[in-house]
Order: structure tokens, then sequence, then C-alpha cells
């Protein structure tokens, strides 16, 4: 009856509204949803994670007060229809058995799994007795604010209803649980579990990260082998950590380096590090995330695994709290600041964590390469669930992500200025925080997030037309296919709001394959199974593990879409137990169940990691090596707070060449400030360092750059040296050895702060002479100061005086090189915040030329540049390192970042305002904070609070003519590539996004593979940025072999993730080639030449 | 009809002439409530304590100067405190009120300092409104005058080094020297101006004039007089917890905080706790102490000024020590090397330990209100009522300053030797500041 009143009701608005603009709003809706949501009318799921204020406990009390339920997806009674289980925090929980069409019957109290803890968190389906029956597991918070109760099994009787059995089966934990996931790790037929639990705020939950070490049974998380149907805890023994910092919130099951033992990865909260645990295959585990992640979500939250890039290794996405709105996101707390960064990973032993979702790219079980921000997937606010699936069926994982909470706690403004007052009546009244408080924190409901996959790891935003824009807050989420259509549907497990059933429309307009697993013995939906598909020449790779997302389970299904494609070529099915069965020619459209063959072979995962030539070993000797350099303890940003980038750490210099005469090629390193320089010898055995006098003498210099060459024509090798350290105005002068003994020599007075030294004969008079490429002053960062050209007459330099390089920018590297084919060699200079710019030599006078020889707009952070004909046309195209796509830095010709640089506050310093576009307008890229820690009286008198300056434009931040009399910078192109040569003119192509996760700042040609042809190593990484980039660490290193062959390094053997890489050399030892690489901060490493027998 | 308008009119003309004899009336109650004012905002906008000590002290000359124009008791300031040269004359014909140019001068300064300027601007309007409707005429030429006042300050103010200091470097942290100071729980912040000792003082010579004996040598040795102060701050922490919550040392510890930006964080969930800065502890002093004494208007601003200037000067120089000696806080090397757990009664602040701020801006005020005031001046201090903490009772200034800075010891955060040559120290200061400046005819 009320139903029909609605209805009734909602038709009268229908015609009042007027019939033909609902059409078009239905029409476009239709269109565009991939997602429709299910009323709760017509599904009957009334469920609703309530949270009730009369139990007096609020996020207060309980940190994880609004972390909300899980939904757990299955088909418990085998009748082909997905059942959902939804936890609730205080009420009870549900279980809605589905009756098909898309309606669901509330069973709860009859199966009785309602459960009996005070306050639920996660769930999980699994057959955990083996009987082909999916049971329910449930986690509870036990033994804070009053909560009681324990974690439950409920135990399927295969006639809809369940016995709570946990206790039994010894998984009655009475802790504070958020998940578990049932797994076969130790790969005996049956499953196991993983119990994560979070820790609460004490002061055994900080300090020291080796508190993880101490076992806290409330707080650790729990392995537990499953002996018999008796599941007994082996934490200890198999090396799982279990401290009272362990905040687990997200976990994942997957084999990330395909040897068949299923690994483990757990995202902790706050200042824990998450965990990658990877499988020994003998029962135990060993936690590895420092050796294998350059950095991590630093509020962990949910997590998901699925292999995003048809590399056929799984990939890791974790969730956070940054959010995508400038209002929000400059009015919330943000990342750490520099020093304190350092002090919990130098001094506390914390890796590198940052506030953004992560997107870890598993190189081939190597390393992993985080591309959030280059994939556009970094920032979801509030986030609780990610979820992997191919919704729309193209062939590309897409992702789901749940988010939302009712109060920011985190507002700055609440902080600041409003909790004071809510402390002090406080105070005055009771224990009880009271509504007043939580009143003056914001709101936080944020929309469900939904990003579409593509080519080249890029990830497109749909929230705004997959599925409808809410205002409801989601924690636990799922995914299944609720109504047999083939597709992906996903539910979502509401905070104070009825849970959300989206029905995913892409039907069969997209080709799809859903795959349903019978296996052998215990581990009955063969949880663990991996199956790779090859269709066209594309890998597709998926495996079975149901616990993903944030606190739930999905259906136990493996689903893959196919856009157009109607057969796909092979299956490979890799069963738990490691033998595996091929299935041929499958037609798409259908749900198969597969079931292991008797005949199936034992599969060899050596298969899974392809070796492509060429391959370098890295030298264990280092040949005598053994140099590290040291960078001296300096953070830019102390001296000049608002600048985007440090300078102080671009050393050393390395230059090869022989120094004693003995025709070996010796080394050169380069010392930072207060180190002296080294120089190693090359002998019969390897190399030993010498030590020389006068450059022991010089050690107050930083050396960024070197030379050796005969300058004097005296036939015997000579070093120059270019020094700049970014850290003072003194020690700048660049230095000239002469001789075996590398005397001290006459040079003009050059101080600049320097940054490369190139040397030529440019003027053909049979001398070499130097060009010197300078970056901007100390505490000046902005200025250009100018470039010199020194010309070499028989020993004696002299600056030939020429206007073209002066203030060329902030140049990094330079290179001598004929780019007009005219027979004489030209220069062209690349550096930050300008152009690769071409200076020809004409008649031995140089002329810059850029405007005719490359018109486009293309200012970028350029680190270095080589000349290498890529496209093999004949003609030298020139490759440019520069910063890469995987920063917040944002740059394009329609919307350059820009830098202006004045003395805005008048106090005889100089400062930068950097500005990215948003949306059509420009915002600073810092803080209030940090932006009134400079210009106090200018900002913070205008501004406040957060709230008021939050979403303000740079305009209004700043007076437009105060901004107008800066000078401006500006940046277009922030992607490495190369500048093409069509004839004498250049257009730039970029690389593809596999080589823009990192800067690139250094290039090395030589023929390595012993083919017909040379190619380029290229290397990078850069650490010198605050924390609101992250650090830029995942670039393992690239060989190019042509435009459309580049090998990232780990397929070829070297690994140069977490390494700043400053010089890659090629140096000649006993008639082989090695590489030599020379890190910022490190060791130096060197590599065997891959040699080729043809 | 028209008889009637007249004669409103004329009566109201009367009025209006009436009043216009009358003077405005200022007490030194207004004053009070311009620095209350003052105080309750930089609790909001959350200033450190050098940087309060700024806004406090040039309001206060800027009054001062008004009054001292003319009198018959005071002697301005100029030519006395390093780069004041002149001050506006007053010609006593114009009819300027002085009270009300003074708290003119005052609440304009106040609003240049402040980021909350709107705060000062209603407080000052309502006033002005008042003012205005009182004696208009009267109202408009003290305004005058009181701006030019004010005027003259700010650019005298200007030039103080304030704005160079804000472009200066930041603390560099160099956790593997373990005597240095670094960051401290639980928000680990920047150490806070790092170069208050560059800015320029009033009355001293230099920030290092009193410069105190070197502090401790760092030493992890039991026998060393370092390790002896360490382990002294942690057994007088143990002792205080046998003692219980109403131990004389924990109200003692809780009274005199004076933590402007205490950070308390639960979970993801933040809170500040604010309180006026040790500065503004001892301005409240100063208005208890001036309305015992029932001081009047003038000498309630000279009091006022006097002691900002102390506490101005106090600052900077222990500053100045602080960022040249660099010495860790107690709760870091205790945390290291006695017991990981260990956290001080009070919390940490954010920047290096010696000497005791507290101590050496306290000692400041107490010499130079003794001599304002006189010896053995017995009051009660209900200044810290507003943040829930009790009254306590002094016989003396000096025993209150003595007993704030001891509050540093008890609360965990200093060793003795910072309380006891930032004693000295701010005696010194204070001693100078009493003989150097001739402020009274």
């Amino acid at each position: 009856m009320t139903i029909l009143l609605k209805y009734l009701k909602a038709m009268n608005n229908f015609f009042r509204i007027g019939l033909a603009s609902l059409l078009i709003v239905s029409c476009s809706k239709k269109q565009d949803q991939l997602f429709e949501k299910l009323s709760s009318e017509k599904s009957n799921i009334t469920f609703n994670n309530q949270l009730d204020p009369s139990k007096n406990i609020s996020i207060l009390d309980y940190l994880y007060y609004y972390n909300g339920g899980g939904v757990a997806l299955g088909d418990i009674n085998n009748d082909g229809l997905v059942d959902i289980y939804f936890t609730s925090n205080q009420g009870k929980n549900k279980l809605y058995l589905n009756k098909g069409k898309n309606k669901f019957e509330d069973i709860s109290v009859k199966a009785g799994v309602e459960s009996q803890s005070d306050w639920n968190t996660g769930t999980v389906m699994a057959d955990v007795n083996g009987d082909g029956y999916l049971d329910i597991y449930v986690c509870a918070v036990v033994g804070i604010n009053g909560f009681e109760g324990q974690n439950e099994l409920f135990i399927n009787n295969k006639d809809n209803t369940f016995s709570e059995s946990a206790a039994e089966y010894g998984l009655d934990l009475d802790n504070y649980s958020s998940s578990a996931a049932f797994l076969d790790y130790d790969l005996d037929g049956d499953l196991d579990m993983y119990l994560l639990n979070h820790a609460v705020h004490s002061e055994a939950s900080f300090g020291n990260a080796d508190v993880r070490n101490k076992r806290s049974y409330e707080c650790g998380d729990k392995l537990f082998q499953n002996d018999n149907g008796k599941f007994v805890d082996v934490s200890e023994q198999a090396g799982i950590f279990g401290g009272a910092n362990g905040y687990g919130l997200g976990l994942a099951v997957s084999d990330f380096n395909l040897d068949g033992y299923p690994d483990i990865y757990v995202g902790n909260d706050f200042h824990e590090d998450d965990y990658y645990y990877l499988n020994n295959g003998d029962g135990t585990f060993t936690e590895s995330l420092k050796q294998y992640f350059g950095h991590t979500s630093r509020f962990s939250m949910g997590v998901d695994v699925a292999d995003v890039n048809h590399d056929g290794f799984p990939d890791i996405m974790t969730l956070d709290m940054l959010p995508e709105d400038e209002k929000v996101l400059k009015s919330s707390l943000g990342d750490d600041n520099v020093q304190m960064l350092k002090f919990r990973t130098e001094k506390l032993g914390y890796h590198y964590q940052y506030t953004r979702n992560m997107l870890q790219l598993n190189q081939g079980g190597n390393h992993f390469t985080e591309v959030a921000l280059l994939s556009g997937v970094a920032a979801t606010d509030w986030s609780w669930s990610t979820l992997f699936g191919d919704y729309d069926q193209d062939g590309e994982q897409d992702i789901f992500v749940s988010n939302g909470i009712p109060k920011r706690p985190n507002d700055l403004d609440y902080v600041k200025y409003y909790s004071n007052d809510q402390i002090k009546t406080k105070i005055s009244t009771t224990k009880l925080l009271d509504k007043e408080a939580l009143k003056k924190m914001p709101k936080g409901n944020v929309s469900n997030y939904v990003f579409q996959g593509s080519k080249d790891l890029m990830f497109k935003n749909r929230s705004n037309d997959w599925i409808e824009n809410d205002s409801i807050i989601s924690n636990g989420s799922g995914y299944a296919d609720i109504d047999n259509d083939g597709d992906l549907d996903v539910i979502t497990n509401n905070l104070n709001s009825v849970a959300s059933v989206y029905i995913n429309t892409t039907d069969k307009t997209s080709n799809y394959l859903k795959l349903k697993l019978k296996f052998t013995g215990k581990n009955t939906f063969g949880i663990g199974t991996k199956i790779i598909s090859y269709s066209k020449g594309k890998k597709q790779f998926k495996e079975l593990q149901t616990t993903r997302g944030f606190q739930s389970s999905s259906e136990p299904v493996i689903h893959f879409g196919y856009g157009k494609i109607r057969k796909i070529d092979s299956l490979v099915v890799i069963w738990p137990d490691k033998t595996y069965q091929t299935l041929k020619n499958v037609t798409t459209n259908q749900t198969l169940t597969i079931k292991p063959n008797s005949s199936r072979k034992l599969f060899d995962y050596n298969k899974l990691h392809p070796v492509v030539m060429p391959v370098f070993k890295k030298v264990p000797t280092n040949l005598g090596i053994d140099f590290k350099h040291q960078e001296n303890d300096f953070i830019d940003f102390t001296a000049q707070k608002l600048i985007p980038y440090q300078r102080s750490d671009r050393g050393p210099a390395t230059a090869i060449g022989d120094l004693n005469g003995d025709g070996k090629e010796d080394i050169f390193f380069g010392g930072a400030k207060g180190k002296a320089s080294q120089i190693y010898i090359q002998n019969a055995n390897g190399f030993s360092k010498k030590t020389y006098e006068s450059i022991e003498k010089d050690s107050v210099f930083e050396d960024v750059s070197a030379v050796i060459g005969d300058f004097n024509s005296d036939k015997i090798n000579d070093l120059f040296v270019v020094s700049g350290n970014g850290e003072n105005a003194q020690n700048l002068q660049d230095r000239l050895y002469i001789g075996n003994q590398l005397i001290n020599s006459n040079f003009p007075v050059l101080r600049q702060n320097a940054s490369v030294v190139k040397t030529f004969d440019y003027d053909n008079d049979g001398d070499l002479d130097f060009f010197i490429g300078n970056n901007s002053e100390y505490n000046r960062f902005g200025s250009s100061p100018d470039c010199y050209l020194l010309n070499n007459n028989k020993g004696t330099f002299t600056i030939v005086q020429n206007k073209t390089f002066e203030a060329i920018g902030m140049v990094t590297d330079a290179v001598f090189s004929d780019f007009n084919k005219d027979g004489k060699i030209d220069l062209i200079v690349v550096g930050e915040w300008m152009k690769p710019t071409f200076f020809a030599n004409i008649n031995g006078k140089f002329k810059e030329v850029t405007a005719t020889i490359l018109p486009e707009k293309l200012n970028g952070l350029y680190q270095s540049i080589i000349p290498f004909d890529i496209d093999t046309d004949g003609d030298q195209d020139y490759l440019v390192g520069n910063w890469g796509l995987n920063s917040k830095f944002k740059a394009s010709q329609e919307f350059p970042m820009k830098m202006y640089y004045d003395d805005f506050d008048k106090n005889e310093t100089f400062e930068t305002i950097v500005a990215i576009e948003k949306k059509g307008n420009y915002y600073t890229t810092l803080g209030l904070d940090e932006l009134a820690e400079q210009f106090s009286g200018m900002v913070k008198k205008k501004f406040h609070t957060y709230k008021s300056f939050a979403g303000k434009t740079l305009e209004e931040i700043f007076d437009p003519k105060m901004l107008e009399k800066a000078k401006l910078y500006e940046v277009h192109n922030l992607k490495s590539g190369y500048l093409r040569n069509d004839k004498g003119k250049f257009t730039f192509v970029p690389f593809s996004n596999k080589m823009q996760v990192a800067p690139i700042t250094s290039f090395v040609k030589s023929n390595f593979d012993s083919d017909s042809k040379e190619e380029v190593f290229a290397a990078g990484n850069y650490f010198g940025v605050s924390p609101y980039h992250s650090r830029f660490d995942g670039f393992s290193g690239a060989l190019i072999k042509n435009e459309k062959t580049i090998f990232l390094g780990n397929q070829i053997g070297i690994n140069l993730t977490q390494k700043a890489v400053r010089h890659l050399n090629v140096i000649n030892f006993k008639g082989k080639k090695y590489l030599l690489i020379t890190i910022n901060n490190k060791e130096a490493e060197l590599y065997e030449m891959p040699s080729i027998k043809q | 009809m028209k008889t009637k308008i007249i004669s409103i009119a004329v009566i109201c003309l009367l009025f209006i002439s009436c009043n216009k004899n009358k003077s405005i009336v200022v007490t030194t109650d207004d004053y009070h409530a311009a620095i209350d004012n003052v105080t309750q905002i930089m609790i909001h906008d959350i200033f450190s304590p050098p940087v309060a000590s700024r806004i406090f002290v040039y309001p206060n000359i800027a009054a001062y100067e008004v009054m001292a124009q003319n009198s018959k008791i005071y002697v301005s300031l100029q030519k006395q405190l390093n780069g004041l040269d002149s001050i506006p004359k007053l010609d006593p014909k114009i009819g300027v009120n002085q009270p009300v140019a003074a708290l003119i001068a005052h609440m304009e300064l106040s609003k240049q300092l402040v980021f909350s300027e709107e705060i000062v601007e209603t407080f000052r309007d309502s006033l002005y409104q008042k003012w205005s409707d009182e004696n208009e005429e009267e109202f408009e030429v003290s305004k005058e005058y009181g701006l030019k006042v004010a005027e003259r300050i700010k650019k005298w103010m200007g030039k103080d080094n304030y704005k160079q200091t804000r472009t200066m470097s930041k603390f560099s942290v160099h956790a593997s020297q373990p005597g240095r100071w670094q960051p401290t729980p639980p928000a680990y912040m920047d150490a806070i101006e790092p170069h208050w000792g560059e800015i320029r003082t009033m009355v001293l010579d230099s920030a290092s004039q009193f410069k105190p004996i070197p502090a401790f040598p760092f030493s992890l040795d039991k026998k060393s007089p370092f390790f002896k102060e360490v382990q002294e701050v942690y057994d007088i922490s143990k002792e205080m917890v046998k003692k219980g919550d109403n131990s004389e040392e924990i109200k003692i510890a809780q009274f005199w905080d004076c933590n402007p930006y205490v950070s308390v964080s639960q979970g993801h969930m933040m809170f500040a706790k604010k309180k006026i800065t040790p500065g503004g502890h001892w301005m409240g002093i100063v208005k208890i102490a001036s309305k015992k004494s029932k001081a009047d208007f003038a000498k309630t601003v000279f009091a006022y000024t006097k002691t900002s200037i102390g506490i101005f000067e106090g600052f900077i120089s222990c500053w100045d020590e602080k960022f040249k000696s660099n010495v860790v806080r107690p709760e870091t090397v205790i945390n290291q090397n006695i017991d990981e757990n260990w956290k001080p009664l009070l919390q940490t602040p954010p920047f290096p330990e010696y000497t005791s701020g507290h101590s050496v801006v306290s000692m400041c005020s107490s010499s130079i209100l003794t001599s304002v005031f006189g010896d053995n001046f017995a009051y009660t201090d209900d200044t810290e009522l507003q943040f829930g903490l009790p009254k306590r009772k002094f016989a003396s200034f000096d025993a209150a300053a003595k007993e704030a800075a001891m509050s540093r010891l008890y609360g965990g955060i200093h060793y003795k030797a910072a309380i006891v040559n930032g004693i000295t120290l701010g005696e010194n200061i204070g001693d100078f500041i009493v003989v150097k400046l001739k402020m009274i005819k």
C-alpha cells in the first residue's frame, strides 16, 4: 500500500516536471552509467550499518569508529546464485539469500548468522571444512571500549542454516581483528588462515620500528595452519610480525613472485610499514618490503591485487586518504615535513611512506615500481576499499574505490582552532567529547570512485559517468555476478545508509568469460588457482583469491573481459598443487566450471620468468672499485622553504680516462662537500685507489662534473673538475689539474654553481675547449646564471665573450654534436624550466638557433641529453631525459606549470612560488602553513582559517600585480623522449609511460649486446623533493635499442630502483666492456656487459 | 508643529554642546581589556612565545610614548631604545586625551601584529563609537595623534630584522649527533624561530651581552655532569608519580606550563590544547599588581611597557643561546638511554633546551615588577583560571619567578642547569633594564 502511494506521488511529480526533459535525462543516464543502483524496494536488501549513538562511543574513544563493516559474497546453497552477507559494527549481521531476478530474502535469523559480538568488522566466505559449501568467518574487535564477543566461524549445515563453531576450529579469537584471508600457504591441500589485527594508540605502539618484533596478542596479526580441522597459531615460527604497532587494515594474498607459493601483502595504517611477506615454500615467510618497494601508502587502508599491465605479474593497489578536491586538500593535514620524514626513516627505522594511494607495478617479481600519480589514481579522498575488475569488459582492469567518512578529524581548522574550545569545555564538564566537538568537524561524504583502465598504465576517472554521485559513505565492498549476466556487479556496505548494490549494465555489449573452479581435496573452490589467458597477442593473468578490497571477500570466481573477441586462443589453468592444464579455443560469453584434468602435468614456474637478451651481470667484486658517495647532510628546503626541489644533491662527478699514462682507463669520482674526490687507477687485477695531494686538499669543493683529457697538449692526460653545491657561495671555483701528479694549474675565475662540463675542439685548432653549464646560484633558486665557453690556447684557457651564453637558464647537461650536418660541431644545452637550446657553430662562433630548429613550446625539467639515431633513419636524433609524469607536477602547452621568482616580501632574499593548473585554474603546490612560514603577514593576515584559504586560486592568494612583476618560468613538458630529426628540424616524441616513472638523469651509448648497432642505456631516479611528491625511486634503468624496443632493467638483469643514478659510463678492462653506474649517496656499481655469441 | 521641531533641535543641540565640554573617561580597566583582548587573539592565532613577546611590546611602547608626552612623571623612551629616535611632539593646547590616544595607538599596533585583525577591530570600533558619542572632537584629535605615534613606532618596528628572519634557514636536524637538539614527540615539530637571536634588541647592546656559562657537554657517561642532570629529571618525575596527582610539584608544573600549542593526537583525531605564553602569563601578573596597587592609567601603562620590554629582551637573549648551544631535550635522551616509554609531564616545546625560556623571562619580569611595585608584593595569581587551573598565592614576584623556573624541571622539559643559569640570565637582563632605562623623572 505505502509503496503504491509512493509510486503515485512519483508519477504526479513526473508529469509536473515535464515529460520531455525527463526523457533526455533518463536517456543520457542509461548511456553513460555503467553501474545502476538496485533499489532496496526491488531487492529487499535493507541492511544498514547504522552506528548506535546511544552506546556512547565516538571517534574520540575508538580510532576506527568510522571504519564500517564488510561484505562477503558467495553461493551458500550451491543453487547458482550469489548470496550476500553483511557485517554490522553494532547491529545484527545479515545474510541475504539470492532468489534470482535481483530479489533477495533475509534469512539471517533462521540461518543463525547474526553474530554475538559487540563490534563486528571484516568477513570472509570460504569452504573452511572442505565439504563443498561456503562457510562464513566474521571478525570482531574485542577487549577495548567494553566490546565483548569473539571472532565467529559459521559452518554451513547445507540447509541454509549455520552452526557457530569457531572454538572447535581454534579460530575463536578475542582480539582486535579487522579482516581475514583463507589461503593454502603450505600447499598441503587445505585452507589455512591469515588474521589481520589492528593496533590502537598506546605507548607500546610508538617508537622504533622494531616494536613489530614484540608480539602483542590483541594487536598482532596471526597465521594459522590448518591441522586436520584445527587451526594452530604458527605466526612466530612462520616469521609473521605481531607487534603492538600493526595497524592492519588492508590484506591481499597472491603469488607475487610466481614461484607457486602464495605470498601476503598487509596494508598498515599510520607509521607502521606495510608488510610484504614472501613465502619461502617451507612454511615460513620473509618480510621483504624495504627490498622490493621504494615507498608505500602511509595511512594504508584497503588493498587489492591484479595484473594491470599484461605482463603476467600481479600488481598491487593500496588506498590512503589524499583528497582530490583542492578545498579539502588544502584544509587537511598533509604529509610529514622533510626533517620529520628523515627522522622516521633514518632514526626510527621505518620505510618511506606518503599520504596517497599507491599503484605498485610488479616488475617480474624482482621489485615494484609505484605509478599512482602517473596513472591518475593517487587521490580518492578518505578511501576504504579498492577492487580491480574489468567492469566494462574491454580487457583492461578497472578500479572501484569506496570511500567517505562522516567527520574529518584531520581538518586543520578543527585541529588548530576549534578543538581548543572543545577541550576547554571538556575540562569543565565531562570525560566524554560532546556533540559540539563533532559538529565542528567538517563532513567527509565523498562519492565512490571508478577508474577505467586503458593502455600504457593510464586510468581514466569515470566517477561522474559510470556511477551515480551520492553522499553515501561506503566501507567494505566486494564484486560478484549477482544477476548471472556475466559482468561484475559491486556491493558496498554503507555507514548509516542502506547497502548499495551496483548492477553492471555492460552485459553482452562486450565479451566476457566467467570461470568457476572445482578443485580436489579440501580446497574445493581452488583458492590460489591462476589462470593465464592468451588472445590476439594479449596476456591476461588472474588468480583466485577472495579476500580483497577492505574487510570483505568477493565471489570465488575468475572473470575476464575481451571486448569484441569471440574466441580465446588458450587458457592455462595452474592449480594450487602446481599442476596445470590448457584449454584451447574457448568461446567467450559463457560461464565455465573447470575441474582438474586427471592427466595434468607439473607446471614449470620458470616459464613465467622469461629472460630477455642481453643480460647484464653485476660484478660482485666491483673490480676493486669500492667508491661510496656520501652526500653531506644538507637539506635545501631548510634554507629556501618554497623551492620545488633541491639543488645540492646532484653529484658526484664521474670521469673516465688514463691518468697515469699506462694506456689503461682510470676513474675519477667527485666527492660531496667535505669529502675528497677519489681516483681509481686501473692495474692488471682491477682498480685501486690512489690519493693525490692536490685532490685531497680540495675536499671542500663539491664536484659535480669532470673531464679527463690532454688539455695542455703535452701528451699526458689532465683533469678538469667543476663544482656546484647549492649550499653556500664559497668553494665553487672550477679547477684544472695538470700532468701525472695532477698539479693545480691556473684557470680563469669561474665561481658559478656548475652542473656540467663538456669538452671538444670546437674551433678545430687541435686542442680541447670547454663548455661549462651552470645552474641557479646559492640561495637563489630561480636565477639564471651565464654559461661559459672557454677557448684553449696551448693549455691556457680564456673565456670566449659571447652574449649568446648569458642567462640561458638552469642548465643541467650539454652535448657537442653537429645537429645541422654542416660538418662543424654544434652545441645543445638542456636544463630545468627551459627548452632544449640549440647553438649552431658558425665558423667557430656559436649562435642560438632554437626557434627555427625546434619551434614548439617545449620547456621542461630536463636532466640529460644524448645523440642517438633512435628511429634508425640514418640521421642524428637526441634523447632527452626529463622529470617524468610520476609526480604532482603537471604541465602542458595549454596549461604550463608556472614558477614566479622575485623578492616578494622585500626582505632582500628571493623566493619562488610554483603553481599548477587544475580544472582551468592555477593553484599553489604548497599549502597555507608552508606559504605562511615564508610570507607570514602576507598570507596569514588574509586567510585566518584553512577553509578560507583552501580552494583559492593563485591570483586569489597573491596580488596579481605582484605576480606580474616577478620573473615567470614555465614548463610545458615533463615527459622524457627524443627530439626526432626530420631533415634538420626537430619534433619531440615522448617515450611510453614505463619510461616516465622517474626523472631520467643519465644516458650512455655503446654496443651493449655485440650486435651490429649501438644502444643507449638510460637511468635515473631522484629523491631531492619534499614528501609532497614522495620519492622518484621506481626506475630500474632501461636499454633503448630503438624507438620500438626498450627493455626495462628487470628484464636485463639490472635493478636500479631506490638508487638515484647520476652518471653512466662504459669502461674497458682487459679487453672487456663494463657499465659503471655512479649513484648519489651510495656505492658505485659495475656490471659486466652481455657478450652474445653469434 | 514647527515650534516643536525647533525646540527638539535646541534641546538636542544643548545636549550635544553640553557633552562637548566633558572629557572622555578612560579607566585602567580599558587598558587591561585591550591587553587581554590581544592575549586571547594570540591563543587563537597561535604565536610562539618569542613572537608573542614582540606582539606585546610594541603596542605597549606606543601607548607609553603617548602617555610620556608632556608628563611630569614619565620619561619618553626615544633615544633610550635602540633605533627609536623621535616621537611626534604633542601640543598640549590641541586637547588630546592622552589615555584615549594611548589606547588607540595600542590597538592600532596590535592590529598590525596579530593575524585575526577583525577581533581587534570589533573591540576597537565599539570603543570608538563610545568615545565618539562622548566627545567627538576630543576623540578625533586624540585619534589623530594616537595613530601618528603608532605609525612612528611601526616604522621603527619594521627595522627590527623580523622580516628578514622569516626567510632565514630552518634548523637543521642532524639525528646522528646525539647531543644536538632534535624534534620531540608527539608532533615532532620543526624548531621554532631559530633566528630569533638576530632580532634587534631594545636595551641590550647585543643578544649575547649576558651570555650564560656554557651548558654541560653532552655525555652518556653516568658520572658526567650532563648525564647526572638527565638522571635527575627522570628521578624527579618518578618520585612525582609516587606522590600522586595532588603533589605540589605537579601543581606547579601545570600552573606554569604556558605552552601556546600542545598537540594531542588520538588516531586520526588530533587536538590542540592552547594556552597563553610565558609572556602572556606575566602580562596577567602586571594586571593583578596594577589593580591591587590601584595604579593610575599612566602607571599601568608604564608597568606593562617596562615588563614587556624585559620579556622581549629576555627571549632574544635566551633564543640566541638556545640556537648556539642546541642542547638536546631530556625526553630525547631519556627515551634513547634510560626509558623508551618515558614521557614528560608537560609536552616538550619545539626548540633547544638551554637555557630555559620561562626562567629567563620570569626573572626579567620579576626584577622589573619589583622595581615598579616594590619587593615582597604579595598577590594571588588567577591568570590560569581560564584553563581550569586553580589560583596560586605568592609572597613576591621573585618567589613566583623562581617557582616558574623550577616548574620546568618538574615538567620534565629542562635540566637544572638551564633553570639555574636561566635565572641568572633573566636577573642580569632585568637588573640591567631597571638601571639603564630612565622612565621616571
